[in-house]
C-alpha cells in the first residue's frame, strides 16, 4: 500500500496536506497525532467512508498492491481486503456475537448454494457459530457466542470488533483506530501479540494509537501527524516516547497574553468521585477542586471526558458522585437551579446545542436570562407574564454588540446567518447577560477564523478579571489554553491524570495527554 | 434492579400481549354464546384470508421500518389488477394466471417508488406510509370511479356503473370463486379444515423464515440493527430497503389475491380497507413489536385476533344488548393495540 | 412572516385556485355569494387549524391526534344541548364546558406524547383512532336526556347527527352580520375568529409561548438553559387540545349540527394540510400561515362543490379534495425531513 500526496479539505478547510506514507506486507505502520490532526480522516479515506465522498473526496493517489484504486465506498475497500476496526463500535447490538462477526459471510448449506445461489442460501448455523468460537479463541477469548452485542461490556465488545475483521481470510490490511484504548493494559498487551502475529503471517497493519509506549513496543515505523501533515517518521529503534511526544504537539512560540498569578482563594465548586455517563466522552470518577477567580483549563485526547464536565453539571447526562458548590452540596443537577445559582455552561457544539438558528441574535442574547431570571421583562399577571421590555433589551443587547464588535446587519438577523465567531460571541454575550459566578466553557474556538479567536480569548479573559468569574475552559486548543490558563488539568479516560502549569513543557504535556507517567521526568 | 430485570423479563410484551388478547377472546367468547366450532371455523377462514397480508409485515419489521402500512397498496395493487382483467374477460385459469402476474408487475413497480420515498424519510416510515396509504386508496377511487369508462375503456360491460363510468360496487368473482379453496377440505364434525390453504399460508410463512435465514436475511436483520453501522460493513442499506418494501408489497398483493378469492365477492372500493390495520394489529397480538416480529408472532396473533373479533359483537349483543358496542369494542382492540405498541416501543428505546 | 416565501405546494394551489374560479365564472355562478360563504367557511374550519400552532411551535409535529380535542368539544356541546340551552347562552356553555374536557384530555394526551418524543405523529394517529370507538361507548351508553338528541326509536345512545336549529344554529353567524350590497360579512364570526388569533399572536409573545418555540426550535439548547421541557411541551399540548375543542364547537354552530362517532375522522387531515398550504413546514408556524391556508383550502373546497356537479362526476369532488389533502401532507413529510435536523 503506497499513498502519495494525499489531501482532502472539509468546507475549504485543508484536514490532510501531502501525506505520503507506505505500508508492507507484513509491517506494523504507527501513526500519532493529536486530536484533529488528520488520522481519523486518513482512516475514512481508506476504508471508503461515504463521509468523504459526500464532502467532496480527495486528491492525490492510492495505490493498493501495486495497483492505483479509487476507493468510494466501504463495500469495495472491503473487496479489496482493507479491514478497519473502528474506535467507535461498528457492531450491530441486536445481533449475536456470531451474527457479527460472520455478517455477510456466513457458512451456508451447500445443497441450497446450488439452488439459490450463496445470497439466499440457508445459513448454516451451526458451522458459524463453531467458526467464530475458533476465531475468539486466537484472541484468547471464550465467550457464548449466541450472547447479543447488546449485553457485552465494551472491553468484550472491542474484542469481537476484532474478531470479525481478522476473521476474513482474504485481509491483506488492517486499519486500526485506537484498538486499545479501552481496553485494560493486559488486555491490550496481550492483543498486541495476536497483531504481532498477524503481521508476521504477512498481513500489513495500520496503527493508530495515542499510547505512546505501546508504539514503542510493536510498530516497525512511527509517523507522526501533526496539522494534518507528516511531521517525523521513526525507524524501529528510534523510536522513544520522548520524541514522539514533543513531535505530536509541537513547538510554538506564544506570547503569555495572560500574567502569571498565584490564586490562594477559597475553592469555587469541588467535584469528589464525578462521573457523567456522556455516550464517548464519560467522566468517570473526577476529583478536581477549582479556586474562586481563576481560569483553569481542562485538556485532553476527544474522548476521555473533558466535554463531559459543563454537561453534566446542567443535568443533560446521568451524573454520579458529589459536587460542592460555594459550600453547598449540589443533589441534583439541575439546569435551571443551578443557573440561579451562578453557574453558566457554553456547550462546545453551537450548532445543535448553543443556540436558537431561527431566532433573532438579540433574542439568543437575552433569552436564557429572560426565561430563568426575568430579566427584561414586563409582567402583566399570568397567564401572560413575561412579555419582554424591548427597549430595555435592545438597549442592552446593542452595547454587547459595540463592545464585543459582533459583526451583524441588525440587532434582528437570524443567528444561523452570523459567521462561527460571531455565533460565539452571541454565546458569550448570553452568558455574560446572566452575570455568572462559575462559567464552564467548551471548545470556545472551535471552528472560527484566527482574528475571532483572539478576540474570544480575550473576551474571556476580560470577564474574568472585571467580573470575577471562575472559568473552566474545556479545549483541546492547548496553545491557547496554555496562554490564558492559570492551571491546565489533563485528563485521561475520565479521570485528572495531572495538573500542570501553563509554562510546562510541550513534552510534558505530551506525555501527560497519552497518560504515560513520564519516568525520566527528571531529564526536563 | 436485578429484581426488576427479571420483572421486566416476565412481563415481557412478547408474553403479555397475547395472554390479554388470550384472555379477553376467552371470556367475550363466554358472554357470546356462540359455539366453539362456529368460532373455530370463521378463525380458520380469517386464517387463510389474512395470513399472508401479516405474514407480509414481518421482513419491514425486521429491516427496522416498523409496521408497513403500505401494504394497503400492495392489496389495492392485486385489486386493480383483478378489475383490469375482468374488463378484458379473461377467464378461468388463464385469467388467474394473468391476474398474478399483473398484480406482481404493479406491487413491484408501486413498492420501487414506496422503498425510495420511505428512503427519504429513515425513522418516519410510519406515519408516512400511513398517508401513503391515504393517497393511494384516493387515487385508486379515482381511477375505478372516474376513469374506467371515460379514459380507459372497458370491454365487460357488467362490471361499470348505468350511468357507463365507473365501476360498480361490487363484482362478482364467480369465475375464480374458491378455486382453490376446496382442494383437500377435511370435515370433522363440522369442523371444516381447508387443508391445502392452510399449508399455503403456512409454506408462506416457511419461506418467510427461509429468506430470513439466508445471507440475505441477515443483512435485513444488521440494516433494522443499525442503519449506519450495517452500512460500515459493506451492505448498501437503501439498496436493501427498496427491495425489503417490494417483496412485502408483493407478498401483501398475493395475500390480498388469497383474500378475495375466498371471499369470492368483491366490493370494489372497501376490500381493501383496513387491511392494513387489522394485518398490524394481529401480528402485535401475537407478540411482536415495531422492532422485532418472527413467523410465530404472526401466525399466533392472527388465531387471537380474529377470535376476538368474531365474538365480539354477539358478546356485546349479549352484555349491553347493543351488537354496535362490540364493534366498538373490536375496532377500539384494533387501534389501541398498534397504539399501545408505538407508545411501549419508544419508551424501552428511551432507556 | 418577514421570510415568507412561497414554495411549490402553495403555487399548485394558486394555480388550481385561479383555475377554478376561472371555471365558477364560465360557469356564471353567483361569486359574491360564493364570497360570502368563503368567509363563514374560513372561520368555521379555521380555528381548528389554528388549534395545530402550538404543537407545531413545540416541535411535536403536526398534530394527528386532533380527534382527542375534537370529542372533548363534542362532549362539551352534547351537553350544552342536554339542558337545552338556546342562543348565546348555549354556545357559550359549551365552549365552558368544553375548555375543562378538553384541558384534562390534553393533559393525558400530553404525557403519552412526552414519552413517545420524535414520534408523536404516528402515535398521535393512533391515539386518535382509538380515541373514536372509545368516545363511541360514551356516546352509546351516557345518560342523555333530550329526546331529540337520542335515536328515535327502539335504539339506544344519541344520534350520529344532532340538528342545532333549536339551540345556537349560526348564532355567531348571524350575530353582527353586515350586509353591503350583496356581499354579507359576518362581523360577529370574524371578531371570535380574530380574538383567537390575538390570543395565540400574545400568547406566543409570552414568556410561556417564547419557551415553547425556542423548544421547538432547539430542545437541547432550551434544557441547558434550564428549562423543564416536559412540561412545556404539556403546555403546548394541552392548548392545542382546548383549542382543536373550540374548533369544534365553532364548526358545529356554522355548520348546524352536531357530527358524532367516526365523524371527528374526516375532519383533521383538511385542517392539518390546511396549515401545510399556509406555508408552515411542519416546524414553527405563524398565525398568518394558518389563516391563509384555511382560507386557501376551503375556498378549493367550496368551488369544487358546485363545478364537479355540472361537469364531472358528483363523486369525484370528495375524491378530488382527499386527494389534495394527503398530498400536500406526504409533500410536507418528504421536504421537511430532507432539511430536518431533529434528534
Amino acid at each position: 500500500m503506497e499513498i502519495k500526496n494525499l489531501s482532502k479539505r472539509y468546507n475549504g478547510i485543508p484536514a490532510l496536506t501531502n501525506i505520503s506514507l507506505s505500508v508492507k506486507a507484513g509491517e506494523i505502520h504507527g501513526i500519532v497525532g493529536a486530536n484533529g490532526s488528520g488520522k481519523s480522516t486518513l482512516l475514512n479515506i481508506l476504508s471508503g467512508s461515504p463521509l468523504i465522498r459526500e464532502t467532496g473526496g480527495y486528491h492525490g493517489e492510492i495505490s493498493f498492491a501495486g495497483n492505483r484504486v479509487n476507493l468510494k465506498n466501504c463495500a469495495e475497500a472491503i473487496r479489496m481486503g482493507i479491514g478497519m476496526v473502528h474506535q467507535e463500535f461498528a457492531l450491530l447490538p441486536d445481533l449475536t456475537i456470531a451474527e457479527n462477526i460472520k455478517l455477510s459471510r456466513e457458512h451456508t448449506h451447500k445443497f441450497t448454494d446450488r439452488l439459490f445461489g450463496p445470497k439466499y442460501s440457508f445459513i448454516d448455523r451451526k458451522r458459524n457459530d463453531e467458526s467464530a468460537a475458533r476465531i475468539l479463541q486466537k484472541l484468547r477469548l471464550h465467550l457464548d457466542v449466541d450472547v447479543k452485542i447488546i449485553n457485552l461490556s465494551t472491553n468484550t465488545r472491542q474484542f469481537v470488533e476484532i474478531a470479525r475483521v481478522i476473521d476474513r481470510t482474504d485481509l491483506k490490511l488492517l486499519l486500526l483506530d485506537e484498538p486499545t484504548a479501552v481496553l485494560s493494559r493486559d488486555d491490550g498487551l496481550n492483543l498486541i501479540a495476536v497483531f504481532r502475529e498477524m503481521a508476521q503471517n504477512g498481513l500489513g497493519i495500520l496503527f493508530i494509537s495515542h499510547r505512546l509506549e505501546e508504539m514503542q513496543q510493536i510498530c516497525d515505523r512511527v509517523t507522526v501527524f501533526r496539522d494534518g501533515a507528516i511531521v517525523s517518521s521513526y525507524e524501529q529503534g528510534e523510536i522513544s516516547i520522548k520524541n514522539l511526544a514533543r513531535d505530536m504537539i509541537g513547538h510554538t512560540v506564544h506570547k503569555a497574553t495572560a500574567p502569571k498569578r498565584e490564586i490562594k482563594a477559597r475553592p469555587a465548586i469541588s467535584f469528589q468521585q464525578f462521573s457523567v455517563k456522556m455516550p464517548g466522552e464519560e467522566i468517570n470518577g473526577l476529583d478536581l477542586t477549582v479556586f474562586e477567580g481563576e481560569i483553569l483549563g481542562l485538556t485532553s485526547l476527544s474522548g476521555h471526558g473533558k466535554l463531559a464536565l459543563g454537561y453534566g453539571v446542567m443535568g443533560m447526562y446521568p451524573t454520579g458522585g458529589e459536587v460542592i458548590y460555594e459550600n453547598k452540596k449540589i443533589d441534583r443537577m439541575d439546569a435551571k437551579a443551578n443557573i440561579l445559582n451562578g453557574i453558566y455552561v457554553l456547550p462546545d457544539d453551537r450548532q445543535a446545542l448553543g443556540m436558537l438558528p431561527e431566532h433573532s441574535l438579540a433574542d439568543n442574547i437575552i433569552f436564557t436570562g429572560n426565561q430563568i431570571k426575568n430579566l427584561f421583562s414586563i409582567n402583566f399577571g399570568r397567564p401572560f407574564s413575561g412579555f419582554i421590555d424591548r427597549k430595555k433589551a435592545d438597549a442592552h443587547v446593542h452595547q454587547l454588540v459595540r463592545n464585543f464588535e459582533i459583526k451583524c446587519a441588525s440587532l434582528k438577523q437570524k443567528s444561523k446567518e452570523l459567521s462561527g465567531g460571531n455565533q460565539q460571541k452571541v454565546c458569550i454575550a448570553r452568558a455574560l447577560t446572566l452575570n455568572p459566578k462559575l462559567l464552564i466553557v467548551a471548545e470556545p474556538t472551535r471552528g472560527i477564523d484566527i482574528s475571532a479567536k483572539e478576540k474570544i480569548l480575550q473576551m474571556l479573559l476580560d470577564i474574568n478579571r472585571k467580573n470575577h468569574t471562575t472559568i473552566v475552559i474545556a479545549s483541546s486548543e492547548l496553545d491557547e489554553l496554555k496562554r490564558v490558563c492559570d492551571r491546565i488539568a489533563v485528563m485521561v479516560d475520565g479521570k485528572i491524570f495531572k495538573i500542570l502549569l501553563p509554562d510546562a513543557s510541550e513534552t510534558e504535556f505530551g506525555l501527560a495527554l497519552a497518560g504515560e507517567e513520564g519516568t525520566k521526568n527528571e531529564e526536563f | 434492579m436485578r429484581l426488576r430485570q427479571r420483572a421486566e423479563q416476565l412481563f415481557n410484551i412478547e408474553h403479555i400481549v397475547p395472554v390479554v388478547f388470550l384472555f379477553l377472546s376467552f371470556f367475550a367468547w363466554q358472554v357470546s354464546g356462540l359455539t366453539g366450532t362456529f368460532v373455530f371455523n370463521q378463525v380458520l377462514t380469517r386464517f387463510i384470508r389474512d395470513g399472508i397480508l401479516v405474514l407480509s409485515l414481518i421482513i419491514p419489521v425486521v429491516a427496522g421500518m416498523g409496521l408497513n402500512f403500505a401494504i394497503i397498496v400492495g392489496a389495492m395493487s392485486a385489486q386493480a389488477a383483478l378489475l383490469f382483467v375482468i374488463s378484458c374477460q379473461v377467464a378461468g385459469l388463464g385469467g388467474i394466471l394473468s391476474v398474478i402476474f399483473l398484480s406482481i408487475a404493479l406491487s413491484v413497480v408501486l413498492g420501487f417508488a414506496i422503498g425510495h420515498v420511505l428512503n427519504r424519510v429513515k425513522g418516519k416510515e410510519m406515519i408516512v406510509t400511513i398517508i401513503i396509504g391515504f393517497l393511494a386508496n384516493s387515487v385508486y377511487q379515482l381511477v375505478f370511479l372516474a376513469g374506467f369508462g371515460t379514459i380507459i375503456p372497458v370491454a365487460n360491460k357488467e362490471i361499470i356503473l348505468s350511468r357507463g363510468i365507473g365501476v360498480r360496487n361490487a363484482v362478482d368473482l364467480s369465475m375464480y370463486r374458491n378455486t382453490i379453496d376446496k382442494f383437500w377440505l377435511l370435515k370433522i364434525e363440522g369442523l371444516e379444515i381447508p387443508l391445502f390453504m392452510i399449508l399455503v399460508v403456512l409454506l408462506f410463512g416457511g419461506m418467510i423464515y427461509y429468506l430470513l435465514h439466508t445471507r440475505f436475511g441477515r443483512e435485513v436483520k444488521a440494516a433494522g440493527s443499525g442503519s449506519e453501522k450495517a452500512e460500515v460493513a459493506g451492505i448498501n442499506v437503501n439498496l436493501l430497503r427498496i427491495k425489503v418494501i417490494i417483496l412485502s408489497m408483493v407478498l401483501a398483493a398475493l395475500g390480498q389475491l388469497v383474500y378475495l378469492q375466498n371471499i369470492g365477492m368483491f366490493d370494489v372500493y372497501t376490500a381493501h380497507m383496513n387491511a392494513d390495520v387489522f394485518s398490524c394489529a394481529a401480528l402485535l397480538a401475537g407478540g411482536a413489536s415495531i422492532k422485532s416480529a418472527k413467523i410465530r408472532h404472526a401466525l399466533i396473533g392472527i388465531f387471537l385476533f380474529h377470535t376476538l373479533f368474531i365474538v365480539s359483537p354477539q358478546a356485546g349483543q349479549n352484555l349491553f344488548h347493543n351488537a354496535a358496542l362490540g364493534e366498538y369494542f373490536r375496532s377500539f382492540v384494533a387501534y389501541g393495540t398498534i397504539a399501545f405498541a408505538l407508545i411501549i416501543n419508544v419508551k424501552r428505546e428511551n432507556m | 412572516m418577514k421570510n415568507f416565501s412561497i414554495k411549490p405546494p402553495q403555487v399548485i394551489i394558486l394555480i388550481f385556485l385561479i383555475v377554478l374560479i376561472g371555471l365558477a365564472y364560465v360557469l356564471q355562478m353567483d361569486l359574491i355569494v360564493l364570497f360570502n360563504e368563503s368567509l363563514i367557511k374560513l372561520v368555521m374550519n379555521g380555528v381548528l387549524v389554528l388549534s395545530l400552532i402550538p404543537m407545531l411551535n413545540a416541535g411535536a409535529g403536526m398534530n394527528f391526534g386532533l380527534p382527542v380535542g375534537i370529542t372533548g368539544g363534542l362532549v362539551g356541546l352534547c351537553i350544552a344541548v342536554n339542558f337545552r340551552l338556546t342562543g348565546f347562552s348555549g354556545f357559550f356553555m359549551s365552549l365552558l364546558l368544553s375548555v375543562p374536557i378538553c384541558g384534562m384530555l390534553g393533559w393525558l394526551y400530553g404525557l403519552i406524547l412526552n414519552r413517545v418524543k420524535g414520534r408523536e405523529e404516528i402515535a398521535g394517529t393512533f391515539i386518535g383512532f382509538s380515541v373514536i370507538p372509545l368516545m363511541n361507548y360514551f356516546w352509546t351508553l351516557a345518560p342523555f336526556q333530550n329526546r331529540q338528541m337520542l335515536y328515535p326509536i327502539g335504539g339506544q345512545g344519541l344520534r350520529p347527527k344532532i340538528s342545532l336549529e333549536p339551540y345556537f344554529y349560526n348564532v355567531l353567524d348571524q350575530f353582527c352580520l353586515i350586509k353591503i350590497g350583496g356581499i354579507e360579512i359576518p362581523l360577529g364570526l370574524l371578531a371570535f375568529y380574530g380574538l383567537i388569533c390575538l390570543f395565540l399572536y400574545l400568547f406566543f409573545r409570552s414568556k410561556v409561548g417564547r419557551a415553547i418555540i425556542a423548544t421547538g426550535e432547539n430542545e437541547a439548547f432550551s434544557k441547558l438553559s434550564g428549562i423543564d421541557i416536559a412540561g412545556i411541551r404539556l403546555i403546548a399540548v394541552i392548548l392545542s387540545t382546548i383549542l382543536a375543542g373550540i374548533g369544534i364547537c365553532v364548526y358545529s354552530q356554522s355548520y348546524g349540527f352536531i357530527q358524532l362517532y367516526d365523524e371527528p375522522l374526516s375532519m383533521y387531515f383538511p385542517a392539518i394540510s390546511a396549515v401545510l398550504i399556509g406555508g408552515s413546514t411542519g416546524r414553527r408556524t405563524y398565525i398568518f400561515e394558518a389563516v391563509l391556508g384555511a382560507y386557501l383550502l376551503q375556498t378549493i373546497y367550496l368551488l369544487t362543490v358546485p363545478i364537479a356537479n355540472q361537469i364531472l362526476i358528483p363523486e369525484v369532488t370528495e375524491i378530488l379534495r382527499t386527494l389534495i389533502t394527503y398530498s400536500i401532507i406526504l409533500y410536507a413529510l418528504l421536504y421537511r425531513d430532507k432539511r430536518g435536523i431533529v434528534h
